[in-house]
């Protein structure tokens, strides 16, 4: 990926106008999973093959906003008369409030965060409501693990219509040395209007996004997060980023809070993001940038790079004991599990 | 953009396209879609003169293109001993690394799985389909099912080929679009079809690939030039090759038929409604039938009765 592709991403550039870039631009962000957002911004405005491949990715947002909207409405209804309403996290909340980062984005997964006291009460509903732990971790060894260590259950998949819900009951792992104050994100969230629903505030939205990209996973979807970072920080006004710094302390996520103004600086000129990094007292560590980058941008180096951001990941993520164990398990399991990708109908 | 016309494949300089394939710069008109091909593997470029050598190139990028296929070594190893390839589309595909003297395969499967997966523009559904002047008849068989044979068969009848593997439905205007690509022979039709059509237009057999023996029929000149012409389905078929069994034609009605190609489409879920308009509209303009016979000679008497019916 060629560094100001970005740019042209969010639409603050034009597209290549060499017909190679374009396409590889265009594979990148097919492969990368951002066409739609790409579309989003570019389909309006062009023609031809371009409009053709960019509309792709339209078709299968709109599919997944689709299976989004009607998900919602089953989880609304899972949750009647029992007083809890589920935080919206994620590409479900941008695109449920109708955000910029939300236009043509994919959505998956949906992730949702209740307080830890309502847990077990939500998994009862939502399994009696006809979501089961999908196959792939439901096991002894993964069960415990989710629900000792981690921030979230196991993922459940609807019986059904074969969708997943991620259960959050905190931003990070109990284990995590970055030490988010997950209350303060619960207690902050805000009615989505028309359901009984709930979203982060903007700056909360923003912030949970750039603790999930730079403090949690090792930036798989690189791309996509920094796009989103940038519509994300687009939609808190000026007359708010104090405050964004002062959400940031109370939290504890002013780490990721710097990773993501360097971020948005790097690969946006965010002229904006750099005030607020000088006038922040904290640091980016230079080794970890230099990863994000060369990961991104998938360099010759972007081998080592994943590596430092995968060890960075678990170092993070837990005590090294407890990784080390964890590893061998999953290592063995994998190793004595045959990979199973499903063929589309008719392929034999 | 590109400065050279486009010209069939046949007619380049190897070196030509050697190079174009290494840059990553061949582009590859298919009916209404265009591929890019990037390759550094030289069965594939035997495989490309061969059978897709009546298919106007460029070698320079003029747009971008529907479909990209890197045909690539599945690692650094395999790109050197008992070397294999993959398709990569760019996307995580469920494709077995194949060795390199089955580059035809895994680019035909590549290929094929881009258009299953990506292409939203038409409805695909597993089908051959070919058309005259007066219609098109639509073939819906999974791999196996017969299809390609009773393409290549039709194809010696008259019919222009229009789909092997897929027929792509217009969402608009509800008729089918074309898209010439090889059609691929398995096993035994491949003595049929060379018998039938002439050993000239049969690409070299591949043995012991996944799917068993298989080999090409090239798509004929003619094939390529009206692939801008869309056909109205006038029949619809569901054909199985059923040796020990009776022949018969039975005739199903509307909703039979739209409940049966659902699930033969590998981008109907993700369509939804408009796909489901398509479908409707192709079907209520044509007569369906499910169809079974013995041999190629038993099917290929029931079609020609059924499109004498259906005014082909």
């Amino acid at each position: 990926m060629k560094p100001d592709w970005l740019k042209v991403m969010v639409g603050k550039l034009p597209l290549p106008n060499d017909t190679l870039e374009r396409c590889q631009l265009l594979e990148f962000a097919d492969s990368h999973h951002v066409l739609g957002q790409v579309a989003a911004v570019w389909a309006p405005s062009v023609n031809g093959k371009t409009y053709d491949v960019l509309n792709n990715g339209l078709y299968r947002a709109s599919f997944d906003h689709g299976m989004l909207r009607f998900e919602m409405g089953r989880i609304e209804r899972a949750f009647i008369g029992s007083g809890i309403e589920p935080i919206l996290l994620k590409g479900a909340s941008y695109v449920a409030k109708g955000l910029k980062a939300g236009e043509g984005r994919r959505v998956s997964d949906i992730d949702i965060l209740v307080s830890e006291e309502d847990l077990v009460e939500v998994e009862r509903l939502l399994l009696a409501a006809g979501w089961a732990f999908d196959e792939a971790t439901n096991n002894e060894y993964d069960q415990n693990y989710y629900r000792t260590y981690m921030h979230e259950l196991p993922p459940l998949r609807h019986n059904l219509r074969r969708t997943v819900i991620d259960v959050h009951h905190r931003i990070l792992p109990r284990t995590s040395r970055v030490g988010v104050n997950s209350a303060a994100f619960i207690s902050g969230a805000i009615k989505l209007p028309g359901h009984n629903l709930k979203v982060l505030t903007e700056i909360d939205t923003f912030l949970h996004s750039a603790i999930h990209t730079f403090a949690d996973g090792s930036l798989d979807t690189p791309a996509r997060s920094f796009i989103e970072l940038h519509y994300l920080f687009a939609d808190i006004p000026v007359a708010e980023h104090q405050a964004l710094l002062e959400r940031a302390h109370i939290v504890g996520a002013e780490m990721p809070l710097a990773a993501a103004l360097w971020g948005l600086k790097a690969y946006f000129s965010n002229e904006q993001a750099q005030d607020l990094l000088s006038d922040f007292k904290l640091g980016v560590n230079p080794i970890v940038c230099w990863a994000y980058m060369h990961k991104l941008e998938n360099v010759s180096t972007a081998k080592l790079a994943k590596l430092l951001l995968y060890i960075r990941s678990h170092y993070l993520r837990m005590s090294l004991p407890r990784l080390t164990w964890h590893i061998l398990t999953k290592s063995y399991k994998r190793l004595t599990q045959r990979p199973n990708l499903p063929l589309p109908p008719g392929f034999e | 953009m590109g400065m050279t016309d486009f010209k069939p494949l046949g007619e380049y300089d190897r070196r030509a396209i050697i190079d174009a394939l290494a840059a990553g710069t061949l582009e590859m008109p298919l009916g209404h879609f265009t591929a890019r091909i990037k390759a550094q593997v030289n069965t594939l470029v035997d495989f490309l003169y061969d059978t897709y050598r009546d298919v106007p190139v460029k070698t320079e990028l003029s747009d971008v293109t529907d479909i990209s296929i890197h045909l690539r070594a599945p690692s650094i190893l395999r790109k050197y001993i008992r070397t294999q390839v993959i398709p990569d589309p760019g996307f995580q595909v469920p494709a077995v690394p194949l060795p390199t003297s089955m580059a035809a395969l895994a680019f035909e499967m590549g290929v094929n799985l881009v258009v299953a997966l990506k292409c939203c523009r038409f409805v695909s559904c597993h089908a051959g389909v070919v058309a005259n002047e007066k219609g098109a008849i639509f073939m819906c068989a999974n791999s196996g099912g017969g299809k390609s044979t009773l393409v290549s068969v039709l194809m010696e009848d008259g019919y222009r080929l229009l789909s092997d593997e897929f027929g792509l439905l217009c969402m608009e205007s509800a008729s089918l679009a074309a898209y010439p690509r090889p059609v691929s022979l398995k096993n035994v039709s491949i003595d049929i079809v060379r018998q039938l059509s002439g050993k000239e237009w049969i690409s070299p057999e591949l043995s012991g690939t996944p799917k068993g023996k298989i080999a090409y029929r090239r798509a004929r000149p003619d094939d390529i030039n009206k692939a801008h012409l869309s056909a109205p389905a006038k029949l619809i078929l569901f054909p199985s090759f059923n040796p020990i069994g009776g022949h018969y034609a039975r005739r199903l009605s509307v909703s039979e038929a739209v409940m049966r190609l659902i699930p033969s489409s590998t981008n109907y879920h993700l369509l939804g409604e408009k796909a489901y308009l398509a479908l409707t509209k192709m079907v209520a303009g044509a007569e369906v039938y499910e169809i079974a016979y013995r041999s190629t000679d038993e099917s290929l008497t029931i079609v020609r009765d059924l499109a004498v019916k259906v005014g082909l």
